[in-house]
């Protein structure tokens, strides 16, 4: 198995990721789901790295970032839908009100 | 086959602390669920007392030898039981300045004590953590409660924005941690174990290459973000300007001295082959730390913002003590750390109090206090001035201590940039301590008129005066027995499991 253009996927999926957060600003629910995609390439370069050296742990860790990611996204949803109450808007444009 | 109660079931020398924390978080829990108790102060008194009884098992803890327990999954030595009471400390100086600020807000108590109980006990494991998973998985732990924390009050626009955030830089940073530390997992060869992994890149001969410099750099951004180092600190202002106040004085020193505790043992253990690496990034981000947060500081108009900034500053004073890299360097580090647990939690327990006063936070609004509240005054008064490094206090002698044992290494340049922008932080906190007394034109503001002071006898003190007495008390006195605090550090820190020292 070729390691190199699986982990430059994942790489690339990570970078993805990146870009999503920082440069675009316009909803909320899209940096979420970066953050989900920036895990999930993490996930992906374990299990390359794992079944590369036949080693089980790789896979453990896949879960355990599985289950936080989960976690997060629960929390980050949960924020989502307070921000909608009070505002009753998500886009991050609106989302100034502290400045220094 | 014989059977015998094994005392090892208790992990009387690894765990145990942390074990005592997660039964009373439990107790809580279900004695909250069934007895629908009216007086919630039982709560706080419970927590109060296992974090008293944890910390004293961690420093009856601190004679035995250090251990590798749980398969290699976590370290009990004596440098993280040490970060670990720090932590443990944080948590009861942090309860009762929320006891108040919860009646007052009228939110759920149970819950936001549920949730800095697991933060303490996240933070305690991540200070032993020996593992990736470990460490992963704890400090998640850490971050999640945090994130819930500081959208506690979940009606306030600004603490709404401020838990938006904190949350998406705090994923972004934490998969960033997780990415280099796939790569390690990958470079040495499916080791997961701090000091395997060590010794699994020398064996694949990978020390040196181009893949563990991307782990090393991607591990320091992903715990930059969580220590607000320079250029990953634009979250941190506003954060600790939306938050609750006291979430934000238990953010402010718990998490760095959890973030502390991690740096020092991931690099010192995997990456003892790249110290020049990474000690010429950190010391980068050290001096950029101490110029961009003295600096910016001095233009805040909101006390909070400003704390945020001088945080920012007092992280990377702490980053010289790691960058000296030696014993006494360490040796400074933890005493600078645990006066700046307390300068810090003093100056937060006085904003606090003014704030649920008055509900305001704006340094202008300070001006005149002194006619109002001497006492508050002068107690906020000391914790700047010990902040900033006046010298009987006792943040003058932990950092000269730990500029002294910079300089001992050679450090100039970070030692000059330190005692420069020192200066400069002197100012900013000056200004306030000015307004703060100054009485000339008799005009006090609104804010201050409508300030109440409740009355000064000593047994009606409320807990959050209790905590600034005792912040304020040691932060004018440790450094005056400064001496023996060394001594007894020196004598119970080993750092035998760091390779390179």
């Amino acid at each position: 198995m070729d390691l190199v253009k699986y982990l430059t996927f994942s790489m690339i999926l990570f970078l993805l990721g990146i870009w999503g957060i920082f440069l675009n600003r316009k909803n909320i629910l899209i940096m979420l789901m970066s953050i989900e995609l920036m895990l999930l390439a993490v996930d992906l370069n374990f299990l390359v790295f794992s079944v590369y050296l036949d080693d089980m742990m790789g896979q453990l860790f896949a879960l355990f970032v599985l289950t936080v990611a989960a976690a997060e996204s629960a929390i980050g949803l949960a924020i989502l839908v307070i921000t909608f109450r009070i505002r009753g808007t998500i886009a991050v444009e609106f989302i100034n009100c502290m400045k220094g | 086959m014989e059977l015998e109660l094994d005392l090892s079931f208790f992990y009387k020398t690894t765990i145990l602390p942390e074990c005592v924390l997660i039964f009373c978080l439990i107790s809580i829990l279900i004695l909250d669920l069934i007895l629908k108790i009216k007086d919630k102060n039982v709560f706080f008194f419970i927590s109060l007392v296992s974090l008293l009884l944890s910390i004293f098992i961690l420093i009856f803890q601190l004679k035995e030898e250090p251990v590798i327990s749980f398969l290699g999954n976590f370290q009990a030595d004596n440098f993280n039981k040490i970060f670990r009471i720090f932590i443990a400390l944080c948590s009861i100086l942090c309860i009762p300045l929320s006891i108040d600020f919860i009646k007052c807000t009228k939110l759920a108590i149970t819950e936001f004590l549920i949730f800095l109980l697991t933060a303490t006990i996240g933070g305690m494991f991540l200070c032993g953590a020996n593992d990736l998973i470990t460490i992963f998985v704890s400090l998640e732990c850490l971050s999640l409660c945090s994130y819930l924390l500081s959208g506690y009050t979940k009606k306030d626009v600004r603490s709404n924005e401020a838990v938006m955030k904190y949350l998406l830089i705090g994923g972004t940073s934490s998969s960033i941690l997780a990415y280099g530390f796939s790569w390690l997992y990958g470079l040495s060869g499916g080791e997961f174990q701090l000091q395997k992994i060590a010794d699994g890149l020398v064996s694949t001969e990978m020390y040196n290459s181009f893949g563990s410099l991307l782990a090393l750099v991607f591990i320091i951004v992903g715990i930059g973000f969580k220590l607000s180092l320079v250029p990953f600190h634009q979250w941190t202002p506003d954060v600790y300007e939306g938050s609750p106040t006291p979430v934000v004085a238990f953010l402010s020193v718990a998490s760095k001295i959890a973030g502390l505790a991690l740096l020092v043992r991931l690099f010192n253990i995997v990456f003892p082959f790249l110290p020049n690496q990474w000690h010429s990034l950190l010391e980068i981000s050290a001096i950029c730390s101490m110029i961009l947060g003295n600096l910016v500081a001095i233009t805040q108009t909101s006390m909070k913002r400003m704390l945020a900034y001088s945080s920012i500053s007092q992280i990377g004073y702490l980053m010289i003590g790691l960058v000296t890299g030696n014993f006494d360097g360490y040796t400074s580090m933890i005493v600078y750390l645990l006066f700046y647990i307390f300068m810090n939690l003093g100056t937060f327990a006085c904003i606090i109090l003014f704030g649920l006063r008055t509900g305001t936070d704006n340094i202008r609004d300070y001006s005149g206090l002194i006619l109002k509240d001497p006492l508050l005054t002068f107690s906020l008064a000391l914790c700047l001035l010990s902040l900033g490094g006046i010298p009987p206090l006792s943040g003058f002698f932990g950092k000269l201590y730990l500029f002294w044992c910079a300089w001992k290494t050679g450090l100039y340049f970070l030692v000059f940039i330190g005692l420069f922008t020192s200066v400069i932080s002197i100012y900013y906190y000056l200004k306030i301590i000015k307004l703060l007394i100054t009485t000339e034109n008799k005009e006090v503001t609104s804010y201050v008129q409508s300030y109440t002071v409740s009355s000064f006898s000593l047994l009606s003190k409320n807990s959050i005066e209790v905590s600034i007495i005792i912040c304020v008390i040691a932060s004018i006195f440790l450094g005056i027995f400064m001496n023996p605090i060394i001594n007894i550090l020196q004598i119970n820190l080993h750092l035998n499991t760091f390779t390179n020292i």
